[in-house]
């Protein structure tokens, strides 16, 4: 009895031990993760001379602008171009450093891929879960095995197809492939099997179109799953940058991932001017990050759910 | 009798028809976007093609040719080291800090998990541009903590010594791939039913034995979810390898993928690289069924 | 309701962006109207005028054309570019150029996508090694003979006119500029470490014995970062190739540019010397830019990937005594690569833009005070006789001294794109461990394959 005791208090004093330790460690790994992050932004504040010390400053000494001024005083491109199709009519925004121009690309790439992924998935996942058609399992055996795949392996076709369709140099040759991309109808397939048969039947018995069937029963059904897709399409295509480097090559054209890499390709070593694009890069997604956290971690989680 | 035989034909049609109406947007970009150019991909890799010259065609030679190639094969055993070392420790690690993390309960967990979830959505470029920084040789961070404290003798030239670039890269692709398994862990772990858990420890079952025979068995889908999207991301670190490394030294860093884009647009092999690409597809979707076929089975 | 929330949640995420945006263009249009002296600004605005006046463009049609170029010299520098393209418009105003600016580092990629993805630049700066040796051979470029008149071909001095088109005499490029790859050292250290000695710097020659003591002694003295055999990349290796050509009087090609010849004994043992000397890395980190600014900084002690405008354009972040030397040789001869650059016009299949890429061309190398612009921003030497524009300029007057040095243009060897490939990718070889002679000549079997394949 006693010895049964002694062992359970040890055991609680090695749970315990154990406990502080996992603590302790999973604090050092915490500033190890955030730690780039603080490096990007003070970088970006220090003067030419801190950064290229051999010794480090880990507090800027002194604040500087000079990054931000140099990044932004770089190149100009107009805030926005639109061009009505078969006409030689185009609207220009204002000039502006290309820098912002980039920023703002890169927001209407994701939300323009977001947008049409959602669309799309929705209702293909839908289609494959629910519908008995012919050529299905085929369909859902091609979407599988292209999950995974990477973009390069179709690098050069892609382009060629590109350069066929006008599309080379728009924003557009970035978005379509990501939206062809099947993982979103992979995983809201899975959502949608979980749409009970009865109520479609009842739908239909009720005289209730194909459209409407989904549109009433289905879709509030998937709805967690769309939002989780969502968020995963625009943090997957805010952080594409392949398809960017093969696609786009106007400074008004460019993202603000492939700027900073331009930038980098550029300035080489002026590691604080790079920070300071790295910084303009990452901060606005990161305020959105924090602002919704709540429906990341919740969209993030929605999708294993399911998996 | 034959009413019924028709009615559920019309059935049929209808639902075929309903089926592709619904499949029709995704499908044009799925198609248009992936399939069509895998086949171009695949017609081409049975070429000699190459910048502003019409293709000959040459059979399996590219294939031939791939297999002596001692860069594609060193390529090939990169790409597998980096998703058979990644996928791993992203997995067991991620469960690992999920379980502590969870134990913190309120926002203390809550902040973690968004510290680690940070390298994520700072973005892969911005990340990789700030650890090629502090791995320079000459004035990086790393070097200065490693031969301040005595652990290096002198300075490492991390990204341009073979014997580390590849870990450097594999070490980045990590900070960025754990975040979204340690948010999906987290919220897996408090999923799990704790009455079990509870009776598990009345009876005395030991941490490590209640945590594999009842929590384990819970967050099975979450990890094979987790399998599936940490796969995916370690396929995906062109950005990582192009910024970083561009492949060297040596070729030690290169990985299919790069290698590709290497032959593309520095050999103007477009025939060549696009063989490799078929064969890393056929390597992809075959590891994909399986991994498909597991996921059935369990 | 909870659709609702996911809507508010994406619309207000779009909201956000907008809004971010919309506040920075709010703060700061004012940028541009405060610069507006500036040659920059001047040239964008009016860059938007032609656009939005394209129909009113008066006698003809209007043509938009592309200009890319690489850092050549202020070639790369947008205020310096836009002056010159503003002048441009001044007597051509129905053409408009859109200018981008293109790196060593993933130029090269950037041009070959946009070939293959059909948006080629109308014209672009470079090389004969890129115009002629590459896009050239490939049969994407434009035949210059046009401009290349008797008038032309007198005034340009023979080796860059030869340089200029391939073996059939087809032009590829019409040159502006052209200067010669030196090497250089920090006077401080070199001062520090007692090294001074073993330079020539009123000739700008050492010896290779002068240059083995010179890395010792700096290297003693607590200079462990001496110089770097800089291989991440093809950017700068005409460094690294002339240094060990000149080592112990090495050639890189024969002299009909048919073959390869780094294997030969002399680059061999150029190559084991540099590898077992402390001090110097094959550092496969980093590139000819990378290198640059090293140097700049302060934390090498030589560059290897130098000339005339990298002290004219990192004035501002060097703080020592720069010494410009040739690269040093057992002979005393030094054998410099040259630099020429030049324009090229890419065959996208419109005559009128060809036509006005050729215009701008003739303009920014022909006429009589363009050129003289054109080529200051290049900050090298014209490719003929223009008198002395660098007139009371000491720096330019400094580098004058190593142009007698020119040695033979060989860049143009057909394959050049791979061969210059599989040269730093022998460096890194050599780097961790290969040896040097087992290297070579792989690289020199790669490249002659290269060289006779296309």
């Amino acid at each position: 009895m006693s010895e049964k005791g002694n062992h359970l208090a040890l055991g609680k004093v090695r749970s315990k031990l154990y406990k502080g330790f996992s603590i302790v460690v999973i604090t050092l790994l915490a500033i190890a993760f955030a730690f780039p992050l603080y490096w990007i932004i003070t970088g970006s504040f220090k003067t030419q001379a801190a950064i290229n010390s051999v010794t480090p400053q880990w507090w800027p000494s002194e604040w500087v602008m000079d990054n931000y001024q140099k990044l932004f005083s770089r190149q100009v491109a107009p805030l926005w171009e639109c061009h009505i199709p078969f006409t030689q009519v185009t609207f220009a925004g204002p000039e502006m450093p290309a820098a912002v121009r980039w920023l703002l690309n890169t927001v209407f790439m994701s939300l323009a891929s977001m947008v049409l992924t959602c669309i799309t998935a929705a209702m293909a996942g839908y289609a494959l879960a629910k519908k008995r058609f012919a050529g299905r399992t085929l369909l859902f055996s091609l979407i599988v095995c292209a999950m995974a795949l990477p973009k390069q392996v179709i690098l050069i076709p892609l382009l060629r197809e590109m350069a066929d369709l006008h599309l080379y140099n728009t924003i557009w040759a970035v978005i379509y492939p990501i939206v062809g991309w099947p993982f979103g109808v992979f995983l809201i397939k899975q959502f949608a099997e979980g749409i009970p048969g009865e109520m479609m039947e009842a739908a239909r018995i009720d005289g209730a179109s194909e459209w409407k069937t989904f549109y009433l029963i289905a879709l509030p059904m998937i709805k967690p799953g769309i939002g989780a897709l969502a968020i995963f399409t625009f943090i997957t295509s805010w952080n594409d940058y392949f398809m960017q480097l093969i696609m786009l090559t106007s400074t008004s054209n460019l993202t603000i991932s492939l700027g900073i890499a331009k930038l980098q390709a550029e300035n080489a070593t002026d590691f604080g001017l790079i920070m300071a694009g790295a910084a303009l890069a990452s901060i606005p997604i990161i305020i959105v990050f924090l602002v919704f956290q709540k429906y990341f971690t919740k969209g993030i989680t929605m999708g294993a759910v399911k998996g | 009798m034959k009413k019924k035989n028709s009615m559920s034909r019309a059935l049929v049609m209808r639902e075929t028809v309903a089926g592709y109406a619904f499949m029709l947007p995704s499908l044009v970009f799925f198609i248009g976007f992936v399939i069509y150019p895998m086949i171009q991909c695949i017609i081409t890799s049975f070429f000699d093609s190459t910048m502003n010259r019409d293709d000959i065609f040459i059979g399996f030679q590219n294939y031939i040719e791939m297999f002596h190639d001692s860069v594609f094969l060193g390529a090939l055993k990169n790409t597998f080291i980096i998703v058979v070392v990644s996928v791993p420790i992203v997995c067991i690690f991620s469960l690992w800090a999920a379980t502590v993390i969870y134990d913190l309960k309120g926002p203390v967990c809550s902040i973690f998990r968004c510290i680690f979830y940070l390298p994520v959505v700072t973005g892969s470029v911005a990340v990789t541009v700030v650890w090629k920084w502090m791995f320079n040789n000459y004035y990086g961070i790393f070097n200065y903590v490693g031969t301040h404290t005595g652990i290096l003798n002198q300075n490492i030239n991390w990204l341009g010594d073979e014997r580390f670039a590849l870990g450097c890269v594999i070490l980045i692709l990590l900070t960025t791939s754990v975040g979204q398994p340690i948010v999906l862990y987290v919220s897996a772990l408090s999923n799990v039913d704790q009455s079990l858990v509870e009776a598990a420890e009345v009876d005395g079952a030991t941490r490590f034995q209640c945590f594999w025979k009842i929590k384990w068995a819970q967050i099975m889908p979450t990890t094979l979810y987790i399998l599936i999207i940490t796969m995916i991301n370690s396929f995906q670190c062109f950005a990582l390898i192009q910024l970083l490394t561009s492949g060297g030294p040596n070729h030690s860093t290169d990985t299919i993928m790069y290698y590709i884009y290497y032959n593309a647009f520095k050999l103007y092999r477009y025939g060549y690289g696009n063989a490799m690409g078929v064969v890393l597809a056929v390597i992809i979707a075959v590891l994909s069924a399986v991994q498909f076929k597991l996921a059935k089975t369990d | 309701m909870q659709k609702r929330k996911w809507l508010a949640l994406t619309l207000s995420l779009a909201m956000a962006f907008t809004a971010a945006g919309c506040g920075n263009s709010g703060g700061t249009t004012d940028t541009p109207a405060k610069d507006d002296g500036g040659g920059s600004v001047s040239a964008d605005t009016e860059k938007g005028q032609s656009e939005v006046s394209e129909p009113s463009g008066g006698n003809g049609e209007a043509t938009e054309i592309t200009l890319w170029t690489y850092p050549i010299g202020k070639w790369g520098d947008a205020a310096t570019v836009d002056g010159l393209i503003a002048s441009f418009n001044e007597a051509h105003p129905e053409i408009s150029v859109t200018v981008e600016y293109l790196d060593y580092t993933n130029g090269d990629d950037q041009v070959n996508t946009a070939i293959e993805g059909g948006q080629a630049p109308d014209v672009i700066m470079e090389g004969p090694e890129r115009l002629v040796a590459n896009w050239g051979a490939r049969g994407v470029m434009v035949d210059l003979s046009d401009l290349w008149t008797d008038d032309a071909k007198a005034a340009i001095y023979d080796s860059v006119e030869n340089a200029c088109q391939n073996a059939e005499g087809v032009f590829y490029e019409y040159p502006l500029c052209m200067t010669t790859h030196t090497m250089a050292v920090n006077r401080e250290m070199f001062e520090a470490a007692d090294a001074l000695q073993y330079l020539d710097e009123e000739k700008g020659t050492w010896t290779t014995e002068g240059f083995v003591n010179a890395v010792k002694a700096l290297y003693d003295s607590g200079q462990t970062n001496v110089a770097a055999v800089y291989c991440g990349g093809q950017g700068g290796d005409q460094g690294t190739r002339a240094l060990i050509n000149n080592l112990y009087g090495g050639t890189f090609t024969n002299p009909e540019h048919t073959e390869y010849t780094a294997n030969s004994p002399e680059n061999v043992k150029a190559l084991e010397l540099l590898k077992d000397m402390d001090g110097i890395n094959f550092d496969a980190s980093i590139q000819g830019g990378d290198e640059i600014q090293l140097f700049c900084n302060g934390t090498l002690a030589m560059a290897f990937c130098w000339n005339v405008a990298q002290e004219a354009n990192n004035a501002e972040s060097i703080n020592f005594d720069v010494i410009p030397m040739a690269f040093p040789t057992e002979s005393g001869e030094p054998k410099l690569c040259g630099g020429i650059w030049g324009f090229g016009v890419f065959d996208n299949g419109d005559e009128a833009k060809i036509a006005a890429a050729k215009t701008f061309i003739d303009f920014m190398a022909n006429d009589e005070t363009q050129v003289v612009e054109s080529v200051k921003a290049s900050t090298y030497w014209p490719v003929k006789d223009l008198g002395n524009i660098y007139e009371g300029n000491d720096l330019m007057g400094e580098y004058a001294k190593f142009i007698p040095f020119m040695g033979d243009y060989y860049q143009v060897v057909s394959g050049w794109a791979e061969a210059r490939t599989a040269w730093w990718n022998m460096l890194q070889q050599i780097g961790t461990g290969a040896e040097p002679a087992t290297a070579a000549e792989e690289f020199v079997t790669t490249a002659n394959q290269a060289a006779s394949g296309s």
